[in-house]
């Protein structure tokens, strides 16, 4: 894929949302067609009011890092890999665990001791064999975050420490490339979209670590509940992919699901911010 | 004004009216597209939603006549 042509679709996309009510103005050119075999894949989103041939178009051209092949990262990853999102790299450097197993649904049993990243890159290509998957071996660490965002349109992360998402969140701002973050814990999580220098972003929002943070290994969590986090985090990158539907920006959701209450918190970006704040 | 055809008659909910909404899409207002169907549920069904995007739409027998936009 020509640099050139990354960011027609979506921005094709949004026009098409966007002048969806102004009949009066002339539409958009008309996007290439689909395939038959897109046209059936699709048809339960292309049959969508806001959804259509130039959306479809827009995630078959992105570029999309997916940043965790576990709990969060499986239910992102098969569902950009299902939507037909273009070019879907899984980042992780850790095998597949028994323990993993009850909530990470890309990795079955006989998966135990494979390569996460693999595991996970193997079944979305069973998913849909028209897409790119690309298995990444690797821990995001701040000095090797930067050359791992190039090329790509948007970053989902999906990791499950506060280093990691701050490492991410500061190299999405200085790349200027969207994010989707999140985390989950017991039966509650949290789920945020940035647009660097435009809106609110993680470190805005958290501008330090949490003294008493809780880790995974000590808190647990149940499978649905990073199912629930994962697919809301999935929507949120389809959402800024195809500009469909405005999505959780400048601030973020707050998810119990134990009292099955969400709640939206606004966030205002910092001037101060050491991310962003000089974007 | 730009007249296409759609021949959806081998086609079942839902993919007349995606096959019909992709067509739609690729047209400008204005324009018109008719659309040969069964009788039965694409003839009730893709009416209805192509009026729900706004688009002006008549049915003779058949074959439902969809103008874009209006």
């Amino acid at each position: 894929m020509s640099n050139s042509r990354r960011g027609f679709f979506r921005e094709l996309a949004s026009a098409v949302a966007s002048a969806r009510d102004a009949t009066a103005e002339p539409g958009p050119p008309p996007p290439p067609d689909l395939t038959d075999e897109e046209i059936a894949r699709y048809s339960r989103q292309l049959v969508l009011p806001e959804w259509g041939a130039a959306a479809q178009l827009a995630v078959s051209e992105a570029s999309v890092l997916v940043i965790g092949a576990g709990a969060l990262g499986a239910p992102v990853a098969l569902y950009l890999a299902g939507a037909g999102v273009g070019r879907i790299g899984i980042l992780d450097d850790d095998a597949v665990e028994l323990s993993n197993l009850h909530r990470q649904l890309l990795h079955f049993t006989p998966d135990i001791g494979a390569p996460k990243a693999e595991s996970a890159a193997a079944k979305l290509r069973y998913l849909n064999p028209g897409i790119v998957v690309e298995p990444y071996q690797v821990r995001v660490e701040a000095d090797n975050a930067a050359a791992l965002l190039e090329g790509q349109d948007l970053v989902v992360d999906c990791s499950d420490s506060f280093a990691t998402r701050y490492a991410v969140n500061a190299a999405c701002c200085a790349a200027r490339v969207p994010l989707v973050q999140a985390g989950v814990l017991g039966m509650s999580g949290l789920v945020m979209s940035v647009k660097p220098g435009r809106t609110a972003c993680y470190r805005c929002a958290f501008p330090v670590e949490p003294q008493d943070a809780p880790r995974c290994a000590d808190a647990g969590v149940l499978g649905p509940a990073a199912g629930v986090i994962g697919s809301l985090q999935a929507l949120e990158a389809l959402k800024l992919l195809t500009g469909v539907a405005p999505a959780i920006a400048d601030g973020f959701l707050q998810v119990d699901l134990a009292a099955a209450e969400f709640l939206r918190v606004r966030v205002r970006r910092r001037g101060d911010c050491p991310d962003c704040g000089a974007l | 004004m730009v007249a296409r055809t759609l021949d959806i008659t081998g086609l079942t909910c839902p993919m007349t009216w995606v096959h019909t909404k992709l067509a739609l899409e690729r047209m400008a207002p204005g324009d018109a597209l008719e659309v040969r169907c069964r009788p039965g549920e694409a003839l009730e069904s893709v009416p209805r939603s192509a009026r729900e995007a706004g688009h002006g739409v008549t049915v003779e027998g058949t074959t439902i006549r969809i103008v874009v936009g209006g």
